[in-house]
């Protein structure tokens, strides 16, 4: 099956459009997946501004547009400056190392601690992708 | 399946749920040397996609590092 054009271009637009996109199970309020919730967790500590994506109304054809784009179908999917950085545990290695605040340009938060309960401060929600 | 793909990877699986289909795979192998985390993770999934594809693994976690 080949990824849906239009889906195709809309994740691009998406991609352009924030500097950090998550794709997440779930939202940022209301994450449906451990791992997802464990990235929502580290982008809250780091305090960085990001789109979120709920991908569970649209999980097949995303899979096919992610694959195509960067070599991946599982979720969640972190990626900045339109490059996919990874999955949950690749963001957690590289916030521990103080990579991921680096190449976000924040601070690295004093302490490593373990993934705070997500309290979103001011997430930036993306309206949910339509197909069609 | 890993091991086979990467010659010479230090490989252990383990079952996060005992359910057989939430896995943990920590992988040392020289072919990761001087790649990114995702090219490593990437090259781990590709040795175990028809499993994933199939079902029979719902999720994989990777810790993956240079040996």
């Amino acid at each position: 099956m080949a990824a849906n054009p239009e889906l195709k271009r809309k994740v691009e637009e998406l991609l352009a459009e924030n500097r950090v996109l998550l794709f997440m199970k779930g939202t940022p309020e209301m994450p449906r997946c451990g791992f997802s919730m464990r990235v929502v967790g580290v982008l809250e500590q780091l305090g960085v501004e990001y789109g979120a994506v709920d991908v569970l109304p649209i999980l097949d054809p995303l899979r096919e547009v992610t694959g195509e784009i960067a070599d991946w179908r599982t979720f969640p999917q972190l990626y900045v400056k339109g490059d996919l950085v990874g999955g949950c545990d690749i963001v957690e290695e590289m916030f521990e190392s103080g990579e991921l605040a680096e190449l976000l340009e924040v601070e690295q938060p004093g302490g490593v601690q373990a993934p705070a309960p997500p309290e979103p401060s001011d997430p930036h929600q993306s309206p949910p992708l339509q197909l069609g | 399946m890993i091991a086979e793909a990467l010659p010479g990877a230090e490989v252990e699986v383990v079952d996060e749920t005992g359910g057989g289909d939430h896995l943990r795979a920590i992988v040392r192998a020289p072919q990761f040397r001087g790649r990114t985390r995702i090219d490593q993770h990437r090259m781990v999934r590709a040795a175990v996609q028809s499993k994933m594809d199939d079902g029979s693994i719902h999720a994989l976690s990777i810790t993956a590092s240079p040996s």
